[in-house]
């Protein structure tokens, strides 16, 4: 009897906890989205809505990046090729072709082609030898692209990069800011479509123990590689999103800086848990123009990424699941 | 003749002052099975501490010997304080080395600022020799003098001394090396600190012979490292000095009739020898996912 | 007692291996450690190394709690340990390998490697070799000598015969018999043929308790229990015993 009934118990307890919360239901989605909704409304000024729409580009860049690191366990260093192709893609055939709609969904699906093509490549090559091998392998490709990207100055325009037209509808302040925003709502419900589908927890149980579901029968390179090429194209998406919002493509799209930003974003906001990615690039970006600001003051905070870098690897080392993470875990302590 | 003379003492000494990066990094892997992200950056701090000293005593010694110290002690400190708390769990290795290197880089242009310093090849090891109609740069003599004396050192270490029998033995096997009642741990402690010598002593010797130092070039010549550790194999000295050369000489040659594919050409090296043997060209069939 | 084990736990990642292992090793003897695939023997010798370290109850040596250190400090206390897979650094020559189980050298290391040298004559000729030349009883004689170099009170042995030749665990189970005359061993072993052969006591592990220990001389009456736990049905005494 008593085991029922604490079964009921700890079935109710279940619906308090985040994260059957964050995971089952989808309106704290909707909540936030009805607040992010309404920023326009508080304010008009250009820079605090391109302020708020870099913080969503680079969260859905960075969830992608969870993808990788939180949900199968392996750690990239070239996922910003992927973003620098999005956006690189999205300029020339903008630049060479006109600002309209048709240039603009060819440069989509163009993207979307070259990142799955990428993808199979790089992860076929790295992703048979031990996952350090990974980590190593993308840096190479990684740099590769980018010395590319420095060295076809006839297209690229070097490190100088070029800007661009946006098409006509998308100069509209509001236009846009909705637009990502409705972009990053999507890019979070196909997420979370992906992660609990049968083959997201594949993919977390390889995280978990790979020899495990090798030892079930998973062909585990097959998994990882449907991985790579969710996050390859979601983070080529971002990468789209970024070239439209700055209207300016150079070659720090492509940078390691870039990936290593969605590293630490999704550490420190929360591997595994989608919406840490997010928050961190909240936080990240915020901190970014804030502390930058301040160096005028004194030349030090130009160096904030010390404070994240420490930061950072505190977290690593003591709050693995980041703030969400974290969060959570206590949340879970104090009801049980 | 000339210019092939040049371009492969060129390529010699380039690939010794990455053997000089990568022994450290193959090292470390294969004994503790740490990829140190933050490899770069010790050999970058190397590079500037020792250019910083040269600029103050003029004296080429004290910069390779400061520049060295620093390494160690930077080394000592991060396994010492961080590293030594993620053993055996790769992933968060990867995580917090990639963390140190950030805070290292940092602390790099805080202290000693973020533009490109140029540096001159000290009066003593300047110039150039003419032998037959072919000129010889004294710098590059003396690197692949350095490189050559430090691999035969490291070797000696490694089959001579009971702390190398205990390194090659712990590259194999680091359980059984302790029920042998060796203190493993102790021996990391060293062998990073060493590892960590060798990047600086690499940067402080690189700085001349590029001319500059810069805050990015700990992370360029780590990812020639790296691509030199894959393709000589994991806690392979023998392999790496090989590979060191292999890639060195490709970089330089490529970089003669087509500079825009130097590196192009050793990462697509890398890709073949992956394709064709992953555990390295002369690896101990530790590369496979195990 | 030279080792007592009292209700030990031990966890492998979530599994929990060893429930409840309690046993006494006396000074002097061979004690044998048997039981089903997977009963946890080798989980129970690599517990006492400090390899999987206890999540519950006490490991004790000459008295010495050794709960909580880590593997080399248990080695140093004069405990050695052959494991499953021989754990020889194939890298390494048969020299090499002996040496470095050699802590300290002295007048004793060089009478210790003659001993070594006289129970196993086959590693006299190889020692410049690397190991990896060396064939599979070889390999499990280099690493029982190894075991042997320096003076250890107490000497782990994981399944040394898996794998040889009849002739070769005749070989064996003399060398042990040679060993006890210094060392205390414990053995886990399959071949119950050599188990019995060599084994003054037994222990016997059914799925991470201990359920029995005693005289092996008993163990050999008892009809009931060997067929219980060892799935032992035929007469052992029919089998041919080395």
């Amino acid at each position: 009897m008593d085991e029922i009934a604490n079964l009921k118990l700890l079935k109710k307890a279940e619906w308090l906890r985040p994260g059957k919360f964050l995971a089952s239901s989808s309106w704290v989605l909707m909540v936030l989205v009805l607040i992010l909704a309404v920023v326009p409304l508080m304010t008009s000024s250009r820079t605090t809505l391109n302020l708020w729409t870099e913080i969503y580009i680079l969260g859905v860049f960075a969830m992608s990046y969870d993808i990788l690191l939180g949900y199968t366990g392996i750690v990239s260093f070239g996922h910003a090729l992927f973003f620098g192709t999005g956006a690189y893609m999205t300029g020339i055939i903008i630049k060479n072709t006109g600002p309209t709609l048709s240039n603009l969904l060819l440069a989509v699906v163009g993207t979307i082609f070259l990142a799955v093509v990428i993808s199979l490549i790089i992860g076929y090559l790295s992703l048979r030898v031990k996952d350090v091998y990974y980590a190593m392998i993308t840096l190479a490709f990684a740099e590769l692209f980018f010395i590319s990207a420095e060295k076809w100055r006839s297209v690229t325009n070097g490190a100088d990069g070029f800007s661009f037209q946006v098409p006509a509808f998308l100069q509209d302040r509001y236009v846009f800011y909705y637009g990502i925003l409705a972009f990053l709502v999507l890019v979070v419900l196909l997420l979370r479509r992906f992660i609990d589908s049968p083959v997201g927890r594949v993919l977390q149980a390889i995280r978990e123990n790979e020899k495990r579901a090798e030892f079930l029968g998973y062909d585990v390179l097959k998994f990882k590689l449907i991985s790579t090429v969710v996050a390859g194209v979601v983070a080529s998406l971002a990468g789209i999103a970024w070239a439209l919002q700055q209207r300016f493509v150079s070659t720090g799209v492509m940078a390691v800086d870039k990936t290593i930003d969605a590293l630490l974003m999704t550490t420190i906001g929360g591997a595994g848990t989608l919406y840490g990615a997010l928050l961190g690039s909240g936080l990240t970006t915020l901190a970014k123009h804030r502390l930058g600001d301040l160096a005028k003051i004194h030349p030090i905070f130009e160096r904030w990424y010390i404070i994240f870098g420490l930061l950072y690897i505190m977290i690593v080392l003591f709050f693995p699941g980041g703030i969400i993470g974290t969060w959570k875990r206590i949340w879970n302590k104090k009801i049980t | 003749m000339d210019i092939f003379m040049n371009l492969t003492l060129s390529g010699l000494s380039t690939g010794m002052m990455i053997f000089l990066l990568a022994s450290g990094l193959s090292l470390i892997f294969g004994l503790m099975g740490v990829l140190n992200f933050a490899h770069g950056s010790i050999f970058m701090w190397g590079a500037y501490s020792g250019v910083w000293i040269y600029f103050r005593t003029q004296s080429f010694i004290m910069a390779i010997l400061v520049g060295m110290i620093m390494g160690m002690a930077l080394g000592w400190l991060a396994e010492r304080t961080i590293i030594r708390r993620v053993y055996g769990r790769h992933i968060d290795q990867i995580l917090i080395t990639t963390g140190l290197m950030l805070v290292l880089n940092e602390v790099l242009k805080a202290v000693f600022g973020p533009n490109i310093i140029a540096v001159q090849i000290p009066p003593l090891l300047a110039g150039s020799w003419e032998l037959g109609g072919i000129i010889i740069v004294k710098y590059r003599v003396f690197t692949i003098f350095v490189g050559l004396v430090v691999a035969a050192a490291v070797h000696l270490i490694l089959t001579r001394t009971r702390v190398g029998m205990i390194v090659r033995a712990g590259v194999q096997n680091q359980e059984m090396v302790q029920v042998l009642g060796i203190n493993i741990r102790q021996v990391f402690s060293l062998v990073f600190m060493f590892g960590a010598g060798l990047a600086a002593l690499g940067g402080v010797m690189m700085a001349p012979a590029i001319g500059s130092i810069n805050p990015n070039m700990g992370l360029e010549n780590q990812m020639l490292a790296f691509i030199v550790v894959v393709i000589g194999g994991m806690g392979s000295i023998l392999g790496s000095a090989l590979a060191s050369v292999l890639v060195g000489l490709a970089g330089v040659y490529t970089a003669w009739f087509l500079p825009e594919a130097a590196l192009a050409v050793n990462v697509l090296f890398m890709t073949v020898v992956l394709l064709i043997k992953p555990s390295g060209l002369f690896g101990m069939g530790g590369g496979r996912n195990s | 007692m030279i080792l007592q084990l009292s209700h030990v736990q031990t966890f492998i990642e979530q599994f929990h291996i060893l429930q409840d292992v309690t046993f006494e090793v006396p000074e002097g003897e061979v004690t044998v450690i048997l039981g089903r695939n997977g009963a946890g023997k080798t989980t129970t010798l690599r517990t006492i190394m400090g390899l999987t370290p206890p999540a519950k109850g006490s490991v004790q040596f000459r008295g010495e709690q050794l709960n909580g250190l880590p593997p080399y400090a248990i080695a140093r206390k004069g405990i050695g340990f052959v494991p499953e897979d021989q754990g020889i650094f194939s890298d390494l020559t048969v020299e090499e390998n002996l040496s470095l189980a050699m802590r300290k050298k002295d007048g004793a290391t060089k009478t210790r490697l003659q001993f070594v040298l006289d129970i196993f004559p086959d590693l006299e000729s190889k020692l410049r070799q690397k190991s990896d030349s060396l064939s599979g009883g070889q390999k499990q004689m280099l690493a029982i000598g190894r075991a042997l170099i320096t003076d250890n009170h107490l000497l782990l042995i994981d399944e040394p015969s898996k794998g040889l030749a009849p002739i070769l665990v005749e070989k064996l189970a003399q060398a042990i018999r040679e060993i006890k005359k210094h060392t205390t061993v414990v053995l886990v072993e399959q071949n119950f043929a050599l188990a019995s052969a060599v084994g003054e006591r037994y222990v016997i592990i059914d799925d991470g308790h201990t359920v029995r220990e005693g005289k092996m001389s008993q163990l050999l009456q008892d009809r009931e229990l060997l067929g219980r736990y060892l799935g032992i049905t035929a007469n052992p005494k029919s089998g041919k015993v080395v």
